[in-house]
């Protein structure tokens, strides 16, 4: 069988089906879509873990020149009473919770700051001074960070102790559920796409009855009747999944890229790299299923 | 080429065994036709004619018995296999199933590109094909621009472009007027003679006796009558007084002129009368 006249066959069957051929296109793209938008969720908790997650628990944060915070009265934090915390943050009391402190000075806070958005321009416009300085506190249990938090707050020189971990928790939690519901809604959506590739290729294949008749009688082999099906519903999906991957790539680079990463500076955001990395998944995604969904129709409405 | 023994077709087994007045379509059949042959399939209407043919071709299989084709048992050729079988035989049937949007050349050339045969053997072989069926020089026409006997023509150039051994016609001039159909005829003959064996399944009484090839009669899926140079009919079926039905033996003294106590009526028309 040669490949022109099954592409022959597959163009004529576009063009006779083409509605049914544009509701598949849609319902994958729609559908490719939201599992997209799921896994670059999930690669965003990723990329915020990996940055923040086991390096700090708790920030105690010191006071700069110009911090409102109740013990910042006397401005920035002095030598002495940067030397007090760290004593304290040694002391017996406080060392069983504590598995390791850092301090991090302003050009060190910079300098992280910068590995972390080393390819956005507002790195640059950022200076050392616009940062606080702080003593990063690993704990042996994060869930004693009440106790952390009372000791050091009212401390002088302290502007104010978080626990980063809790703020994280948070916005992971909003992003875990937002993928889940979007990964409800594929799962739906998929279901739709598989079924809708079934009843096309089904109305195809009664659509071109005649010529499958004689090409059964001629002597065509399974495949080469097939093939032609098979490739309508691949080829229809196989587009909604190009849009899918080039809608996803639009979102995260003028709605992450452009705006949130400018927006939310201190924050590890995805890029368009990460759409990369989805799109052959939900190409493949989307035309095995629609491979799978028309063989199947296929062994019930097109015997050889 | 071909041979059936004992061959019994029963399309719904599940109704057979549930009541009793199904019947096969084609019931304890054992015959051969040997490479070359010209063989009529006659018989009334659900008689087993298709069904003889189709079962040739594979598209059902035999309940019962088994049918060699090539000296192949074709129950036994594997699905994947089949595509194969087909390809060695040509078929042709009453409704010409021309494909509307292709013209003659294209008609005659998809079914050497199905097979996979390259461009340059479709050009030099499809205009031989037309020219042995009589279409030369309308290669270009569609199939709405020719009269029901081109029509054919172009079917049964299709069903020869592969070069076939074994031709099956059913009803192939079913739709088409006498003098067309010694046409067709003509050109199945022809293929018969360059060595393809033709089965042709017909209701056509004209021309099965003005050819005096293998007539094979059919009736309720029993093999009736296997002549060698035979007509449409030997025998004609007859209503007595008291409503039965029996087959005599063809007596023209009592079907032209229906003498008192019997009423018979012509073989061709029974398509209507017999339930
Ligand atoms: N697909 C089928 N399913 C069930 N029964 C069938 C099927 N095809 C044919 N039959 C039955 O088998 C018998 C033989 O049918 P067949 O089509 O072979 O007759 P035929 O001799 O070709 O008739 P005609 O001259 O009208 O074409 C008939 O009783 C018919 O009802
Ligand atoms: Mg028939």
């Amino acid at each position: 069988m040669k490949l022109g006249f099954i592409l022959g066959e597959v163009g004529s069957g576009l063009r006779r089906n083409l509605s049914m051929v544009v509701s598949v296109v849609l319902v994958t793209f729609i559908s490719l879509t939201f599992v997209g938008t799921a896994a670059l969720m999930q690669m965003q908790i990723t990329q915020m873990k990996g940055y923040w997650y086991d390096k700090v628990q708790v920030a105690i944060y010191l006071c700069g020149e110009h911090n409102e915070g109740t013990n910042c009265a006397e401005g920035a934090v002095t030598e002495g009473q940067r030397g007090e915390i760290e004593s304290m943050l040694g002391s017996a009391a406080v060392k069983p919770y504590v598995e390791n402190f850092e301090y991090e000075s302003k050009e060190q806070a910079l300098t992280h700051f910068r590995e972390q958005f080393d390819n956005s321009s507002m790195s640059e416009t950022v200076t050392a001074d616009q940062l606080p300085e702080s003593f990063r506190v690993s704990l042996v249990d994060p869930e004693k960070y009440q106790i952390i938090k009372e000791l050091f707050s009212s401390m002088d020189g302290v502007d104010v102790v978080v626990d980063q971990r809790e703020l994280l928790e948070k916005i992971f939690s909003i992003i875990n559920i937002a993928s889940f519901v979007a990964i409800g809604i594929a799962g739906v959506m998929i279901l739709c796409a598989v079924l809708l590739v079934g009843t096309t290729i089904r109305l195809s294949a009664y659509l071109r009855r005649r010529e499958t008749g004689i090409m059964r009688l001629v002597g065509a082999s399974k495949s080469s009747l097939q093939l032609p099906f098979v490739l309508e519903g691949v080829i229809s999906a196989l587009i909604g999944a190009l849009l899918a991957s080039g809608v996803l790539w639009a979102a995260v680079r003028f709605l992450i890229d452009d705006k949130l990463a400018l927006e939310y500076k201190d924050t590890a955001f995805i890029s368009t790299g990460e759409v990369f990395m989805v799109a052959p998944w939900l190409i493949l995604l989307g035309v095995v299923l629609a491979g799978v969904s028309s063989l199947v129709t296929l062994r019930r409405y097109l015997k050889v | 080429m071909i041979r059936f023994e004992n061959v019994t077709m029963v399309y719904d087994q599940k109704s057979r065994l549930g009541s009793e007045n199904a019947r096969p379509g084609l019931d304890d059949v054992t015959i051969e036709i040997d490479r070359g042959d010209f063989a009529f399939l006659v018989g009334a209407s659900g008689s087993g004619k298709s069904t003889f043919l189709r079962l040739i071709l594979r598209e059902i299989v035999a309940t019962g018995g088994s049918v060699h084709v090539a000296g192949q048992n074709v129950a036994r050729i594997p699905s994947w296999r089949v595509p194969k079988l087909r390809r060695g035989i040509g078929v042709v049937f009453q409704d010409f199933r021309l494909l509307p949007q292709k013209n003659v050349f294209e008609n005659v050339a998809f079914a050497m590109q199905v097979v996979g045969e390259s461009r340059s053997a479709i050009r030099d072989h499809v205009p031989e094909v037309l020219k042995l069926v009589g279409l030369e020089g309308k290669e270009k026409r569609q199939p709405d621009e020719l009269s029901g006997g081109e029509q054919q023509r172009v079917a049964i150039a299709r069903a020869i472009a592969n070069k076939p051994q074994i031709l099956l016609a059913d009803e192939p001039t079913g739709n088409l007027d006498p003098a067309t159909s010694v046409g067709i005829m003509n050109v199945l003959d022809r293929i018969n003679q360059n060595g393809t064996t033709v089965i042709m399944a017909t209701h056509d009484d004209g021309i099965v006796n003005s050819m005096r090839r293998r007539v094979v009669e059919l009736s309720l899926g029993k093999i009736m009558r296997d002549e060698s140079a035979g007509e449409y009919t030997s025998m004609i079926p007859v209503i007595n007084q008291d409503g039965t039905r029996e087959l005599r033996q063809a007596d023209h003294s009592t079907w032209q002129k229906p003498s008192t106590g019997n009423q018979a009526f012509a073989p061709f028309d029974t398509e209507d009368d017999m339930p």
